[in-house]
């Protein structure tokens, strides 16, 4: 369980002169989080990407969900063409004549947006219904947790399809069928964290204080049950950046003429066997590296925010 | 020593020789739509019909290009408004050696509407006759209900059967082979349900004699299968060839492709029940109108005008469909000659839009299926980006065809893509379902969605409906889909192209209706 102290040593030896000037866990944990490579060079890559996304419309040579500016007779042109309007499409157009690098930046807006949006509501919905879970425990508890079994033992894509089914196409509905999805994941985590916290001696310490009890489950219980929940937000942002690429792509989500990752790629799919790849697999390259970015950086979160492993 | 080499040698030869000949009389065919039964009255369905015109045949056929044709009937001709005359070809037998008369002709109108559990009759073809006379064995006569120039034509699609054979057969003792006896070119030897079903030539055949002496008709739903079973070999010969590949196999010279212009014309429906307000179109800035702009002819002829058509086919059907500028294409009985689709002109049809009182243009939103035409989502994209472009702002809405149909059916839409197929190869079909005023007791307008409605139209329909002769109705015809087309009661985009693709040493009469049949197909020589 513990790692060799050897290595521990050698750490905080190297850590030593930051240490020794001003030790706030903040600077910690970002000292701690740069010891692997790989996650800062994914976190700059995240970084890149996140901007590429919000200034996609200073970037991208076309607006890709203009009608106006698509013209069918530069469809599926190979990339490197120079197109009707003047530029050059680098990676080529889709069927529309859609720049496959403007939609690509404009696809990854949504997905971010689209990810951390869902990702973030859930996180608020679910962590709230699990700290009351597990603070007031009982009935409210059995309640909570039986709805997270049940929502569990659903497979996350049928239920996203059902809720979709029911409330149409759009990028709200998409932001709730995946908040609907992922919610349970937050309550079951913060339940597990807050019922080994909500019996220390300072939860005690703030009820015999006569503390409000909304007050005790945000200011003191919720603070401590962080860091688990912080590595999951991560990860469901992945998740949920995969999701709402599945769905588009099932022609569920996005509007046709507003297309996501997950609808570039669908638009393209058939085209694969024709010999025009670059329509589906751009894309697809720009969701894989997103993707795999987000998850590095939250495993390298999870290692560092784990006092098990810290140790 | 020698000559035992030598016999070796020709015994291996012809035996090569003979392998090579039966190979040759052997046609593989993959379908891409499952053929349901091996019954011709069952289910009234493309796959099926082409299936059946192997085993059986009509008192009339339609040739390649949908023309009508003698099949078992030799000649017909009205007797009077109501009665039909057929003459019956002599000396036809059934695969079992029965004689075919009159009087299989009268029990075969009398069971093609009444197959029990048919999931889409026979029935519309043969309801029309109340009466069948039989004069001689060679002769019968048919009385319709009102004057119905169309008999012949509906006829077509009713496979004849053998009284004495089909008598109480029911619709498993065809797909078991027990009594699956036609008078066509092809006999019955096996089927197995979802996977093929194999024939072998009718030698007593009284047409033509076939070049194949066995016919296996495969199904292969999948796309991508299907064509890597044709590029693999396997197979021969398949249709339904999807249009991403057409380009790649007209230049792969393994493969030869065939293609026609079908029957089935994509257009777009616009909502002309309205006269306050269309619920979705929108003034230039979103704000709502109180009157529906589409109710406007100038309006319609802009958004028909910005369309370029030529565009869509080459770039989005890539060459598998016909700009249209009327429901049926050339050569067809009822096209209009020279009535060709509208100019592509966006500048007029900005002009239009001013002159109709609209000089900010418009919004609106058009709706589609996904998953029923070829590349239809991609087509109203397409449209959605033309009518963008002279200030009509699009927002372009794609769904499940069973979600699109049923909300099309209420006029819950504004403009949206339909298609539709004439299987009767003219133009009373369309004209009938599609633009005449909606009534449902007389069956018209079954399928106009939009609710066009124009008097004058509906008058030159009901005659040309009760006229027999040919060449007047045809006039009839014309001049009625003239009115639709110069009204744009409807904006015609494509007709679709049929596919075929087979191997390099084949060649294929292409069909414009849709039907894939072995006698289509020859050796090239």
């Amino acid at each position: 369980m513990t790692p060799p102290p050897a290595e521990a040593a050698v750490t905080s030896a190297a850590l030593a002169p930051a240490t020794a000037r001003e030790e706030t866990p903040f600077r910690r944990f970002v000292a701690d989080f740069a010891e692997s490579k790989v996650a800062v060079g994914a976190f700059v890559v995240f970084v890149v990407i996140a901007l590429l996304a919000i200034f996609a419309n200073v970037i991208a040579p076309q607006n890709p969900y203009d009608l106006a500016q698509l013209d069918i007779m530069d469809g599926r042109m190979p990339p490197g063409t120079v197109g009707g309007a003047g530029f050059t499409y680098i990676l080529g157009t889709d069927d529309q004549g859609r720049d496959m690098f403007s939609g690509i930046l404009f696809g990854l807006r949504i997905s971010l947006m689209v990810g951390a949006g869902s990702a973030f509501i859930a996180f608020i919905v679910g962590t709230s219904l699990g700290l009351l879970a597990a603070y007031f425990g009982g009935r409210t508890d059995t309640l909570i947790m039986r709805l997270v079994d049940l929502q569990l033992s659903f497979p996350s894509i049928l239920v996203a399809l059902m809720i979709l089914a029911f409330l149409g196409k759009g990028i709200l509905n998409v932001v709730i069928a995946i908040v609907v999805v992922e919610w349970a994941y937050y309550a079951r985590t913060v339940r597990g964290t807050a019922l080994v916290e909500r019996r220390r001696e300072y939860i005690e310490a703030a009820e015999c204080l006569a503390l409000s009890k909304p007050r005790i489950v945000f200011r003191h219980l919720l603070p401590n049950c962080l860091p688990p929940l912080i590595v999951i937000l991560t990860m469901q942002v992945a998740r949920a950046i995969a999701l709402e690429a599945t769905l588009s792509f099932l022609g569920l989500g996005v509007p046709v003429t507003e297309p996501s990752l997950g609808l570039l790629i669908a638009n393209g799919y058939e085209y694969m066997l024709s010999g025009r790849y670059w329509i589906s697999f751009y894309p697809g390259i720009a969701l894989l590296v997103t993707i795999v970015v987000i998850n590095l950086v939250g495993d390298q979160l999870r290692d560092v925010l784990n006092p098990r492993l810290r140790k | 020593m020698t000559a035992g080499l030598r016999s070796l040698l020709l015994a291996a030869a012809s035996s090569l020789a003979f392998a090579g000949g039966a190979a040759a009389q052997t046609l593989t065919i993959a379908v891409g739509a499952p053929v349901t039964s091996i019954d011709p009255h069952y289910h009234n369905l493309s796959p099926n019909n082409a299936l059946a015109e192997h085993l059986f045949d009509g008192l009339t056929g339609t040739d390649s290009r949908a023309r009508l044709v003698p099949r078992l009937a030799e000649s017909w001709r009205a007797v009077d408004d109501t009665t039909w005359e057929f003459k019956l070809r002599p000396g036809v037998k059934f695969h079992n050696g029965n004689d075919f008369t009159a009087e299989d002709v009268a029990f075969t109108i009398a069971r093609a509407g009444n197959v029990p559990n048919s999931p889409s009759s026979f029935g519309i073809y043969t309801r029309v006759v109340s009466e069948v006379q039989v004069v001689d064995p060679h002769t019968v006569r048919l009385r319709t209900r009102t004057t119905y120039p169309l008999l012949p034509v509906d006829l077509s699609n009713v496979m004849m059967l053998d009284r004495q054979t089909h008598e109480n057969a029911a619709t498993e003792d065809y797909n078991s082979g027990k009594v699956a006896f036609g008078t066509g070119a092809y006999r019955f030897v096996r089927y197995t349900p979802g996977d093929r079903i194999e024939l072998e030539r009718n030698d007593a055949y009284w047409g033509q004699r076939e070049p194949w002496q066995r016919v296996n008709y495969r199904i292969i739903v999948n796309n991508a299968a299907r064509t890597a079973a044709l590029l693999a070999g396997d197979v021969d010969f398949i249709d339904q060839v999807p249009t991403t590949d057409i380009a790649r196999m007209k230049q792969d010279n393994r493969v030869h492709v065939s293609e026609v212009v079908g029957l089935r014309i994509i257009y777009l429906a616009l909502d002309h029940s309205r006269t306050d307000g269309s619920p979705f179109v929108a003034g230039p800035n979103g704000e709502a109108l109180d009157r529906n702009p589409l109710k406007d002819v100038r309006v319609r002829r802009a958004l028909s005008m910005a369309i370029d058509r030529e565009a869509i086919t080459s770039r989005v059907m890539e060459g598998a469909a016909i700009p249209a500028g009327q429901f049926l294409p050339e050569g067809v009985y009822s096209h209009i000659p020279g009535y060709g689709p509208p100019r592509f002109d966006p500048d007029g049809a900005r002009r239009l839009l001013a002159e109709a009182g609209y000089p900010n243009g418009l919004r609106i939103s058009i709706h589609g299926p996904n998953d029923r035409y070829i590349n239809d989502a991609r087509i109203i994209q397409a449209v959605g980006s033309f009518w963008t472009r002279i200030g009509v702002r699009t927002q372009v809405e794609a769904m499940p065809w069973t979600t699109f149909i049923a909300r099309a059916g209420r006029q819950e839409f504004s403009a949206f893509l339909v298609g539709w197929g004439s299987s009767t190869g003219e133009a009373s079909s369309p004209l009938r379902s599609l633009v005449a005023t909606f009534d449902r007791e007389k069956g018209f307008g079954a399928s106009n969605r939009g609710r066009y409605s124009n008097p004058e139209l509906d008058r030159l329909l009901e005659q040309a409906l009760a006229t027999v002769d040919d060449e007047k109705r045809e006039k009839l015809l014309q001049d009625a889909t003239r009115i639709a087309m110069d009204d744009v009661s409807i904006i015609p985009i494509h007709i679709q192209k049929n596919t075929w693709a087979m191997k390099r040493n084949l060649r294929h009469d292409a069909r414009a209706d849709e039907l894939t049949r072995a006698q289509d197909v020859r050796p090239a020589n």
